[in-house]
């Protein structure tokens, strides 16, 4: 109740702010410098299949890197009767990985680690949530945009406390085949054909938490999980999205809260203040260091669909995302429109680069030349990957 | 100059004059005057012959003289001095020089003007009050010339008291806060907020001049031979930006007992410069020293370091619980009805109790009681509309006062179509009415109701609404005992209902009643004691929650918290003793019990373990009425003030008070969905001590008042939060709430100058607030458990409000602002967690935000003077945050696709225009 109020406060607060020439300013102060860097434990304890944990170091907020990962460490799953599964750094630094394991619902089960320096971490114990599965996931075009909603409920009233992570996956054609390329300073027939078809994806980074505590029944319905234009791009041809449910316990749902109330909504007049939220990992070799993460036991449940352009309405207009790529350019290399300069430079200084790609050769009131366009109007990679994944049809 | 004008004048010039100065042989002037202003001119002619010159200064102020005489008879060289200007001259046979401009005087005045006045010899006397050619009533100049014989002889044995009213001659308004006294012997009084006062004198003849906010000086002439009564009328000083004088106050700072109060009137107020043109007593009063807000945006105030629920505000004697409209962007008081505001600080007076920081004691005025007038302002975003007048001529009035926002309207034509379906709006009603049954008896009643909704998108609506009710019956045992009676009802609510998602539509209520009765008396025994003394009972009842479904789609579980109930009464005794005239002290002792009561389930808890779900232990019933929880404790008020002289002196004070309700908010500002919890099992009595000291000193004839106060303060058991704590709809509230302890010193430096064409006030406070939160686990501490500053902690803090005159219709005003910026939890450094950066924030309240500044102007244009027309009206512009600086109210880090990035929001960020026209009739 209070966070939805806060935000519609918010909105309004906004109105108002409009009204009275009120502004926003980029802010990065001096003083955070050099901060502690505190060990982060990302990922969560699955209790049906691979259970997979991210160790790595919390670092400068100007800082352009990416999170330093920890590697080298020891890592296994430990339950209160002692029985150990153990994770393997993979080939991604600082990812450790289980076989794929069921864990006892009946003991409870915290993750151990040490670092390669030796120092020793664990979370508490917690006990192991299995996940019901999801009802349905649903979409509905509501002024202009397309709303993705989940539902799903738990007779038994166990679960009451929810998350969920999305992962969507869309086709993109893009609009120019070339059928020559620049190599070895000049233009020649291509040598492989730039894929005709790649597939766009997107994980999601915002929390979605939703509890039914409040309710009668441990219904979720229409919980609002993702909101696209409708004329968006990703509906171009076929769109699908995993919706991948977990179960929590209260004081990890509480953490979760906390996390997007830190990172999502905070600053405005009414918001509450900040929390120093770090988790329910401790190290055991010095338990006044903090430790950022919060590693709980459940199962995860997933749902897949997919929304072709024939599911949309027949007036529906779909944007291609390439709008802004035609008509093509085109560079002369002799004739009135030409720059005075030799073809081979002129052609160097267009193409070399690679980011700039010859599409046809063109002759126009007696001068000739190459259309062209940047990469990303012609090479779909930019946007995607070539691979087909093996989930599409 | 009109003819009327002229005989005034003359007269008044009669009553100026010296009598006595012989006739003598005519001596001749020798000199050179180069460029001498008239007046001077006029002295040394005074100094070296037996004339004397009577004229306005005013008039002549751009008359200059540049002769050279040798020998040259007084007659002739005033004749040589007024050539070619308008002015003339008349000398009659006592060596009188009139100057005047325009008809030349005729020096003999008609023979029956002194008539009515019986004129004495104290008359002759030079008085500033006849300082003023203005024209003077008849009625009042009469008055003050005529002696008044009070009481039988012999009815009083030493002592005889004087006591009666003070009241607006044209409207019947009682004059609250006005003084009259006696300068020889030294015995005054000032007028409680009834207009009434009460002397206690030797009998004995008395010139009593009488000083108020708003009205002219005048006197009285008192023969006092035993006890009686003195009703007195005063003018009205009608020029709305005379120089904000308080007078009445004059020497009060020096002299008076009170320390850590400070007096506004509704005139100084009107000249402050606010955002939306609208006078804001809220604002104003934060440009006090000691008196800080977290932001712009909010009305919340933090005095001397205590919380934003540590105020009593007292709208004629009803608590009111939320004092803003519209998110705190104005605040609830209509600004038309308002007579004054006084801040307690410290050395809270024993009959006020139930907040630990602060009482603001806000008094509306009464109507005219003698014609039906009214009077309205229009401004950017609300408008307002004031009818008063007399129900029986003399004695009773009404004045009935609203005010309504438009706000709505600006919202609809924004082009976002999500602002277009919002609204927003607030109104605000308040009436009062005084009726005087008899000389002994007077009744008041006042009614406030206020309403604020507004709606998002046709999404989530909220709307809150203030009522307050006030019914005041005084009596006048004696002369020395006076009573009064006072009820009040104070009901506070709000509703949020959504209605986006069938399933989950909803609505949210909270309320708060509280109805009280008190008694308060004074006894003046003598002129060296006052005794205060009464009681006081509260009841409040409070709906802490309740959540219902809305629809027969939702599936929403109605939940209600259990209503709470509780009992406040108080009882108290204080004496303000004058030990010496240079030395007093005031004693006041204030004992208040608390019970909470049934029905109610009260939760058992483990003893010495944090409060959670976990460690209840039972659950307890108490049956309706039943005693849950009894507290009780003494308040102590304790004040001295010794006089080094005339113009300066040294006061002392301890306050100790208590409260039994908090409010719930975990946000930065206030905000309408706080909820108001009282005391309970669980949740202890908030207790704060203050001891503070102080120096005084007035200069240049008490023109300039300068004071320098330093406090210390601790805070016991205020309420802090766990992070993330629930404070909606919780059942176990006390498992989310931690128990802080605080402390807060400073010092407070404050000059004012209420008088003249310049005129103003600036301070320097330097103050800490310092909050601790050392719970029983380390899960529960805040920063390790050690003291850190509080939300509002800004150590340094200087403001100048400032007003010039440039003539009775064009004044200016300045305000200006400079404080350290307030304290703010930062993150430190970025992790990735969740397919997101996020966030590690620093110890709370760690940093602090840049420092605030900010400079506001505004022009008053009044419309001319005359006394009788048919609106009186004036117009404000003015520029808020006039440099245009972005004072950052908000520091925030955002995560937006996998980025954190850092913002400052200002609400102002540009200089905002606003232009205001008032008007009365």
């Amino acid at each position: 109740m209070k966070a939805f109020s806060l935000s519609a406060r918010r909105a309004l607060l906004w109105g108002l702010a409009v009204l009275l020439g009120s502004c926003t300013d980029p802010y990065m102060p001096d003083v955070i410098t050099s901060p502690e860097a505190l060990m982060v434990v990302d990922g969560y304890l699955n209790s049906q299949g691979v259970t997979t944990i991210r160790l790595s170091r919390a670092y400068g907020i100007a800082a352009k890197t990416a999170p330093p990962a920890e590697t080298r460490a020891t890592v296994y799953i430990e339950d209160e009767g002692g029985a150990r599964v153990v994770l393997r750094e993979s080939s991604t630094a600082g990812t450790y990985v289980s076989d794929n394991v069921t864990l006892n619902p009946a003991r409870n089960v915290r993750l151990h680690f040490r670092t390669a320096t030796g120092k020793e971490y664990a979370s508490d114990y917690v006990p192991v949530k299995t996940t019901p599965p999801i009802d349905a996931v649903k979409w509905r075009i509501e002024n202009n945009d397309l709303n993705i909603y989940v539902d799903t409920h738990d007779d038994t009233s166990a679960s009451q406390y929810y998350r969920w992570e999305t992962d969507e996956t869309w086709e993109i054609y893009p609009v120019y085949s070339p059928g020559i390329e620049y190599s070895n300073g000049g233009i020649r027939p291509i040598s492989a054909r730039l894929p005709s078809i790649c597939w766009g994806n997107q994980r999601s980074n915002a929390v979605h938490i939703a509890k039914t505590t409040g309710l009668t029944k441990d219904v979720v319905a229409d919980f609002p999980l993702r909101r696209l234009p409708a004329n968006s791009e990703r509906f171009y041809s076929r769109y699908s999205i995993l919706v991948q449910q977990q179960v929590l316990t209260r004081p990890e749902f509480e953490y979760w809260t906390l996390l997007r109330k830190n990172t999502e909504s905070i600053g405005s007049l009414f918001d509450p203040q900040p929390s120093q939220l770090t988790g329910n990992v401790h190290c055991l070799s010095s338990p006044a260091e903090a430790v950022l993460g919060y590693v709980g036991a459940h199962s995860l449940v997933e749902k897949r669909i997919f929304i072709s352009r024939a599911d949309l309405p027949r007036d529906q207009r779909v944007l291609t995302g390439y709008e802004a790529c035609v008509p093509p350019d085109t560079v002369y290399i002799s004739g009135p429109r030409a720059a005075r300069s030799p073809e081979a430079t002129i052609l160097r200084n267009a193409f070399l680069s690679q980011l700039y790609l010859p599409l046809g050769y063109v002759v126009n009131n007696g001068s000739t030349g190459y259309t062209a366009k940047p990469r990303d109007c012609i090479d779909c990679r930019t946007r995607g990957a070539s691979v087909k994944p093996s989930f599409w049809p | 100059m009109k003819p009327v004008y002229t005989v005034l004048f003359v007269a008044l010039f009669a009553l100026l004059g010296r009598t006595g100065h012989a006739q003598q042989s005519e001596k001749p002037i020798t000199g050179d005057f180069a460029h001498l202003p008239f007046e001077q001119f006029a002295r040394q002619l005074e100094a070296q012959t037996p004339y004397r010159f009577y004229f306005d200064p005013r008039a002549v102020d751009s008359l200059f003289v540049t002769l050279q005489v040798r020998e040259q008879p007084v007659r002739a060289v005033v004749e040589r001095a007024l050539q070619n200007t308008p002015f003339h001259f008349v000398v009659d046979d006592e060596n009188r020089v009139f100057v005047s401009s325009g008809a030349a005087i005729s020096p003999a005045p008609a023979t029956d003007f002194y008539a009515p006045k019986a004129v004495t010899g104290a008359v002759a006397q030079e008085d500033e009050t006849s300082n003023e050619p203005a024209a003077r009533s008849r009625y009042v100049s009469a008055s003050e010339y005529r002696v008044y014989t009070i009481g039988t002889a012999g009815s009083a044995a030493g002592r005889a008291t004087l006591a009666g009213h003070i009241r607006a001659q044209k409207t019947g308004e009682p004059v609250i806060g006005a003084s009259i006294y006696s300068e020889a012997p030294n015995v005054g009084a000032s007028t409680d907020q009834f207009g009434a006062f009460s002397l206690t004198m030797p009998p004995g003849r008395y010139d009593l001049k009488i000083r108020g906010v708003g009205i002219k000086n005048t006197k009285r002439q008192v023969v006092l031979r035993g006890d009686g009564k003195l009703e007195i009328e005063v003018e009205e000083d009608i020029v709305a930006l005379k120089e904000v004088v308080i007078e009445a106050e004059k020497d009060k700072n020096v002299s008076g007992m009170q320390m850590g109060l400070e007096k506004l009137d509704i005139k100084t107020m009107r000249q402050v410069p606010t955002a939306f043109g609208e006078t804001d007593i809220l604002r104003v009063v934060m440009t006090l020293p000691g008196v800080k807000t977290v932001g712009e945006g909010s009305t919340g105030l933090n005095v001397r370091g205590g919380a934003t629920d540590q105020n009593l505000i007292l709208f004629n004697d009803a608590t009111i619980y939320n004092p803003s409209h519209l998110f705190g962007f104005f605040s609830a008081f209509n600004p038309d009805i308002l007579q004054g505001v006084e801040l307690y600080k410290s050395a809270i007076p024993a009959k006020y109790g139930g907040r630990l920081s602060s009482v603001l004691d806000i008094t509306t005025r009464e109507g005219n009681k003698k014609k039906l007038s009214g009077s309205g302002g229009i401004g950017p975003l609300t408008s307002r509309l004031t009818l008063e007048g007399p129900l029986v001529t003399d004695k009773s009035s009404f004045i009935l006062s609203g005010r309504a926002s438009y706000s709505d309207w600006i919202l609809r034509q924004l082009s976002d179509k999500n602002f277009a379906q919002s609204s927003a709006g607030f109104y605000d009603i308040t009436g009062h009415i005084s009726h005087e049954i008899n000389e002994k008896n007077s009744v008041y009643a006042t009614g406030y109701f206020s309403s604020d909704r507004f709606r998002l998108a046709s999404d989530t609506a909220y709307h809150y609404t203030n009522q307050t009710a006030t019914l005041k019956w005084r009596h006048n045992f004696t002369n020395q005992l006076f009573g009064v009676l006072t009820g009040t009802y104070s009901h506070y609510a709000y509703d949020v209902s959504s209605t986006r998602n069938s399933v989950s539509a909803s609505e949210l209520k909270y309320a708060i009643t509280q109805s009280g009765l008190k008694a308060d008396l004074s006894y003046y025994p003598n002129s060296r004691h006052t005794v205060d003394f009464g009681g006081s009972t509260l009841l409040y009842n409070t709906q802490p929650g309740s959540l219902q479904p809305l629809g027969a789609a939702s599936l929403v579980r109605p939940d209600v918290l259990d209503p709470e109930r509780a009992l406040e009464s108080a009882l108290y005794v204080s004496d303000k003793f004058d030990i010496t005239p240079r030395f007093s002290v005031s004693a006041g002792l204030r004992y208040s019990f608390f019970q909470a009561l049934g029905p109610r389930d009260v939760y058992q808890y483990v003893p010495g373990e944090p409060r959670t779900e976990s460690t209840i232990t039972d659950t307890v019933r108490y049956g309706a009425n039943k005693v849950l929880a009894n507290y009780h404790g003494p308040e102590y008020r304790l004040s001295a003030r010794y006089s080094l002289s005339e113009k300066s002196s040294v006061k002392a004070s301890y306050t100790r008070t208590r409260q039994y309700i908090h409010q719930l908010t975990n946000t930065a500002s206030v905000s309408p969905t706080d909820v108001w919890k009282l005391s309970d099992a669980t949740l202890r009595p908030q207790v704060g001590d203050q001891y503070s000291v102080g120096y005084y000193r007035n200069f240049k004839a008490n023109t300039i008042e300068a004071s320098v106060e330093a406090y210390y303060k601790t805070l016991r058991d205020f309420v802090d939060y766990k992070s993330g704590a629930t404070l909606v709809l919780n059942h176990h509230i006390e498992t989310d709430i931690i128990n802080a302890q605080g402390k807060a010193y400073g010092v407070e430096v404050f000059v004012k100058k209420l008088t003249g064409k310049l005129n103003g006030w600036a301070s320097y406070t330097y103050s800490r607030s310092l909050v601790q939160v050392n719970a029983a686990t380390t899960a529960e501490m805040i920063n390790g458990g050690n003291y850190y500053p509080s939300n509002f902690d800004k150590p340094h803090d200087f403001t100048l409000v400032g007003n010039y005159r440039f003539s009775r219709r064009f004044s200016t005003s300045l305000n200006f602002n400079y404080s350290t910026g307030r304290p703010i939890t930062l993150p430190l450094s970025k992790y990735y967690l969740g397919n997101s950066l996020r966030v590690y924030y620093s110890d709370r309240n760690a940093y602090r935000v840049p420092d605030y500044l900010r400079l506001d102007l505004a022009v008053n244009i009044e419309g001319n003077h005359r006394v009788k027309k048919l609106a009186h009206s004036s117009w404000t512009v003015g520029v808020y945050n006039l440099t245009g600086r972005r004072n950052p109210y908000s520091i925030y880090f955002k995560s937006v696709g996998g980025q954190i990035k850092g913002y400052q929001l200002s609400i102002f960020g540009n200089p905002i225009p606003t232009i205001t026209y008032n008007f009365k009739f």
